[in-house]
């Protein structure tokens, strides 16, 4: 959500821009972080505050695959599964994870709302496969115990925000 | 100029200027090399890789820094062991280029296959089918047959709207980019993207409304493979059999809607355009069209069309035969006597201008001729013929060397096609100053922006020429040779001070000096005016000062244009379509006629009125009376407009697609338009047909018996026109020029390309003096907090634009726009409606806010539904100061 608090912080990231089209990144990472993705408001915002279109915001959304149009889990796990994971047996343990998730092969969110699973291709850490990123984090050598141990961290953290802010 | 190189492609020795892409250089000694992404008006992508070509260079010794020479003593050439992309491999001393090697032969054949994967192949429903580079790329260089299945092509969705004009066709896009290059680039209107990567990337538009944009069609022409098609044209999409490119006829015309006088092709088929496609003239406008003049020809085939004379008996319209019309018309007028007026619209062809101003002048003995219907907008100037733009100004051209000092215009609005080449100029590095007294889009790339208190423009000239000649930045050479009374200039600007002024104007003193410097150290100078300046011959005479003492007139790129509203607002002035003037700037002998301000008073005390093609009341609603208590009133029009219905007599035209004539620009360029179809009935006639039969009933011996035979009598009646034969403007233009002109557009239809001829101005002629002249700027500045602002919009209410069904959203509708501080303060919101009131009239209207819009401006364009702006106005400006309440 653009918010004032959102805006103050542009303003102050601003003057390291030589144009203010420069700063369309930090500012979509800034619309993008407190709900995991973006929706029209956040966009006309980000569009309006750098003066640009509103095409030209959705294009630079569109190339990246970290901005997000659709609304997803508080964690998106993505899961590679490209021939050099696969090789080390990310395929199976991806399908297992789903299972483990309660979701369809293809992926999806869980209903709680906290997970999103994606199949991706290549998150440039084959030496260490199986492998995912959880929104930022990257997580290697995976085992199915850390795999579980990872997702109740997350799932307490969770929780632990939610009751600190009322 | 920059250095020449010399390369050698397929053998031939070529020399171009350092810099040059292989395409470009190729392209001079006629070797074609295939493109899809690379457009010559267009910044380099070097995206689609079909122009790929064997490039080498001459070997050079590492230790020696010598070029490494063979037995023969020739440089050894080292070719890159990778293809180079033509489009975007600059030319270097020595290089060697083959254009159609085994190598790169293999490489398009791949990237057409490669090409071909996804798109659809539906060439035989595909607009583009016939002019599609695409198409005609794979039947040159394709394989011939695929090694896809067919069954397992990707697919992607089809006939998705990009706005109400535009149709996309996702699996035909190759993702070129053209489109969205145009739109950044050449149209400044940034509504079209590429949205994801790889096979998922597809072109979109999210702004509201979407592919928002006055020049969205031109995406259609230089799409090379019909993803992007009109949705005016497209394939059986308007409920009529569809038309394919090649049956066609293309008739050479110019647009009745644009002032520049766009050159354009009327595709036509059994006697009725379908498409309107753009006709190149690197003078004028290039390759491009406006969508008003691209969608707006359905004019032409509208049902409202009037079809027969008509006579008023017993207040109803009753179908005659010429034969009646004409006889009670001649009775008419010749009972009317001197008691006659005639007003004729700036639409209609120099030649029917030329004859309307004869028909008065020799047949009626009248004077009462105007052109200037809407009252405020009409520029009444003489500076073109002074000093005007030089013969073979080309704005298209225009780079570092210049500056633009634009004032009082919106130009995306009011010239659109000179929008987009002052627009290009400036990003060649063309210096421009824009000053208005709001924002206007050309302020995105405008190097200085003035924005002046409404009143002022006129002390902003005086301020930056006081500058000049005190600073000393004058044209010595020309001061000197040309001009009379710069002492008398210097003494009357003491007055006019930056710091005097800038109070005024509302401009800080440094910023005019700056401006002033900027304009006057260019070494081509361009002043273009328009209505928002003010219209006062002070203003005039400023303008005209600043021009002279610069030095700016009488040379190619430099002078003077006036912003005139309309495709022949030109032609009218040059050919006395008005009370103090004849034909050729010349002043009236006699006693000066009424204007078309005197002749629209309730109080006019004429008889006899002739409206030729100007809906006066559809105009200006106020008008009203002045022409209801007219005896006798004759409307010459194509439809049964606001003024024809209060008329006695209404006489059916042809409408310009159905006859020829010529219009001459605002750089007083005269061109030519052919006949393309037939009028509705055999009983529509030109206009100047009309005037003759008329004249000829009032007992004058004319023998006009086609346009062309008007104009020769032009040609020797007015000297401005001597050339303006119609044999000298429909010259095509040689084939050397055609070589330059060649461009990658997609455009396979044959029409003539003219240039057009302009006329001289006096400056032009090196013997001749001009004295400069001072006069005096009256104060006024409108004397209120909030002034309205009724500047032209390009989609208005006219008549025939609004017979275009797919424009009709984008006509606007009347309503008062206010910046948000003023709508703030009157606790407005959007929606809410306000009255406005003038010393002249109020009106209520709905908002709208517009963040843009400074805080003392209400916009209310003019010659919307309901003249609401011209309610206001009191007819000399088109600014007036209003108060607003909720």
């Amino acid at each position: 959500m653009w918010s004032e608090k959102e805006q103050r912080e542009l303003e102050k990231m601003l003057p390291q821009y030589n144009t203010k089209r420069s700063a369309v990144l930090s500012a979509l990472y800034l619309a993008q972080q407190e709900k995991n993705w973006l929706d029209d408001d956040d966009i006309k915002a980000v569009a309006d505050a750098l003066d640009l279109t509103v095409t030209d915001v959705h294009s630079v959304i569109g190339f990246y695959t970290l901005f997000r149009k659709e609304p997803t889990g508080k964690y998106i796990i993505q899961f590679c599964t490209d021939l050099p994971c696969a090789l080390r047996g990310a395929t199976k343990f991806y399908h297992e994870l789903a299972e483990q998730l309660g979701l369809p092969p293809e992926g999806g969110t869980t209903d709680d709302n906290m997970f999103t699973l994606e199949e991706v291709v290549c998150i440039a850490a084959c030496n260490n496969a199986p492998c995912c990123q959880i929104n930022l984090d990257y997580h290697e050598n995976l085992t199915h115990e850390e795999m579980s141990n990872i997702l109740s961290k997350l799932r307490a953290k969770s929780e632990k925000e939610s009751t600190t802010q009322p | 100029m920059s250095d020449l190189v010399t390369l050698k492609i397929d053998g031939i020795e070529v020399s171009v200027p350092a810099g040059t892409m292989i395409i470009e250089a190729a392209n001079k000694i006629g070797r074609e090399i295939p493109v899809f992404c690379y457009h010559s008006k267009l910044s380099t992508v070097g995206v689609c890789r079909v122009c790929l070509v064997k490039v080498g260079t001459p070997g050079f010794d590492r230790a020696t820094r010598q070029p490494i020479l063979d037995v023969a003593g020739n440089p050894v050439i080292r070719f890159f062991p990778k293809p180079m992309p033509a489009c975007s491999t600059p030319v270097s001393a020595g290089m060697e280029v083959i254009t159609e090697s085994k190598e790169s032969l293999a490489d398009r054949q791949a990237i057409l296959e490669f090409l071909l994967t996804s798109h659809p192949l539906d060439c035989p429903v595909c607009d583009k089918g016939g002019e599609c580079p695409l198409q005609d790329l794979t039947y040159a260089h394709g394989r011939g047959e695929s090694r896809f299945e067919y069954q397992r092509k990707h697919t992607s969705p089809k006939k998705i709207p990009l706005g109400d004009l535009i149709v996309l066709d996702t699996e035909r896009c190759i993702i070129c980019t053209r489109c969205i290059r145009f739109q950044d680039e050449i149209a400044g209107d940034h509504v079209l993207a590429i949205e994801n990567r790889g096979r998922d990337a597809k072109v979109v538009s999210y702004t509201e409304p979407k592919f928002d944009s006055k020049y969205s069609g031109n995406t259609t022409d230089i799409c090379p493979v019909g993803a992007l098609t009109s949705r005016d044209f497209r394939f059986k999409d308007m409920n009529k059999p569809g038309v394919r490119i090649w049956e066609l006829t293309n008739v050479p015309s110019i647009s009745n809607y644009c002032n520049m006088g766009s050159n354009l092709v009327l595709g036509t088929h059994v006697g009725e355009i379908r498409r309107v496609m753009p006709r190149q003239n690197e003078l004028v406008n290039e390759i491009w069209l406006t969508n008003k003049t691209r969608f707006g020809h359905h004019f032409h085939s509208s049902s409202h069309r009037l079809t027969a004379p008509l006579i008023k008996e017993n207040g109803k319209f009753k179908q005659a035969t010429w034969e009646d019309a004409l006889s009670l018309i001649a009775t008419k007028f010749h009972e009317a006597g001197e008691h006659i007026g005639g007003i004729a619209g700036p639409h209609l062809s120099n030649e029917d201008l030329y004859l309307f101003q004869k028909l008065f002048r020799e047949v009626l003995n009248s004077n009462n001729i105007d052109h200037r219907i809407c009252l405020n907008s009409a520029i009444d100037d003489d500076l073109a013929y002074e000093i005007g733009v030089g013969i073979g100004t080309d704005i298209g051209q225009l780079a570092e060397n210049s500056a633009i000092f634009l004032l009082g215009s919106d130009l995306d609005e009011e010239a659109s096609m000179l929008y987009l080449r002052v627009r290009g100029a400036v990003r060649r590095g063309c210096h421009l100053i824009n000053a208005n007294g709001r924002y206007t889009k050309l302020d995105t790339v405008a190097n200085t922006k003035l924005r002046y208190n409404y009143g002022s423009a006129v002390h902003l000239v005086l301020g930056m020429t006081a500058t000049i000649l005190d600073e000393g930045l004058e044209d010595k050479n020309f001061v000197y040779a040309r001009l009379e009374g710069i002492d008398k200039l210097k003494t009357k600007l003491q007055a006019y001070t930056p710091e005097k002024v800038a109070d005024i104007t509302g401009i800080d003193a440094d910023i005019i000096r700056q401006a002033a410097r900027d304009f006057a150290k260019a070494e081509n100078g361009i002043i273009l005016y328009g209505a928002e300046a003010g219209n006062d011959t002070a203003l005039h005479a400023s303008i005209r000062n600043l021009a002279l003492i610069t030095g700016h007139v009488g040379k190619k790129d430099n002078g003077v244009t006036a912003i005139l509203p309309h495709c022949n607002s030109r032609g009218a002035a040059d050919l006395g379509v008005i009370p103090h003037r004849l034909p050729g700037y010349h002043p009236v002998a006699d006693e000066i006629g009424m204007s078309a301000k005197e002749m629209l008073q309730p109080n006019h005390g004429l008889q006899a009125m002739y409206i030729v093609a100007a809906d006066i009341v559809g105009e200006v609603v106020t008008c009203k009376s002045a022409i209801e208590t007219t005896d006798f009133v004759v409307v010459q029009d194509l439809f049964m407009t606001e003024t024809a219905k209060l008329a006695d007599v209404v006489l059916p035209a042809k409408a310009i697609a159905e006859r020829d004539g010529s219009y001459t620009n605002l750089e007083r360029r005269v061109q030519v338009y052919d006949p393309a179809i037939l009028s509705p009935t055999p009983t529509c006639w030109a206009d100047w047909h009309i005037i003759t039969a008329i004249a000829g009933r009032l007992g004058a011996e004319w023998t006009h018996a086609s346009a062309d035979g008007v104009m020769q009598e032009i040609t020797e009646q007015v000297s401005l026109y001597k050339h303006m034969s119609f044999e000298n403007l429909t010259k095509p233009i040689s084939l050397e020029r055609k070589r330059q002109h060649y461009i990658y557009s997609g455009m396979s239809f044959t029409a003539d390309v003219r240039e057009g001829v302009q006329w001289a101005t006096r400056a032009e002629n090196q013997a001749s003096f001009f004295e400069l002249k001072f006069i005096e700027p009256e104060n006024d500045m409108p004397q209120s907090d909030i002034i309205l602002v009724a500047p032209r919009v390009a989609y208005d209410g006219g008549m025939l634009i609004s017979q275009a069904e797919i424009l009709a959203n984008l006509i606007q509708q009347p309503k008062a726009t206010l910046s948000p501080s003023v709508a703030q303060r009157l606790s407005l919101s959007k929606g809410d409606t306000v009255q406005l009131t003038s010393s002249v009239g109020s009106v209520a209207l709905p908002i709208a806010i517009d963040g843009k819009l400074p805080d003392n401006v209400v916009l209310t364009p003019r010659n919307l539904a309901g003249s609401v702006a011209e309610q206001l106005l009191d007819g000399h400006n088109i600014f007036i100061g209003v108060k607003i309440v909720h």
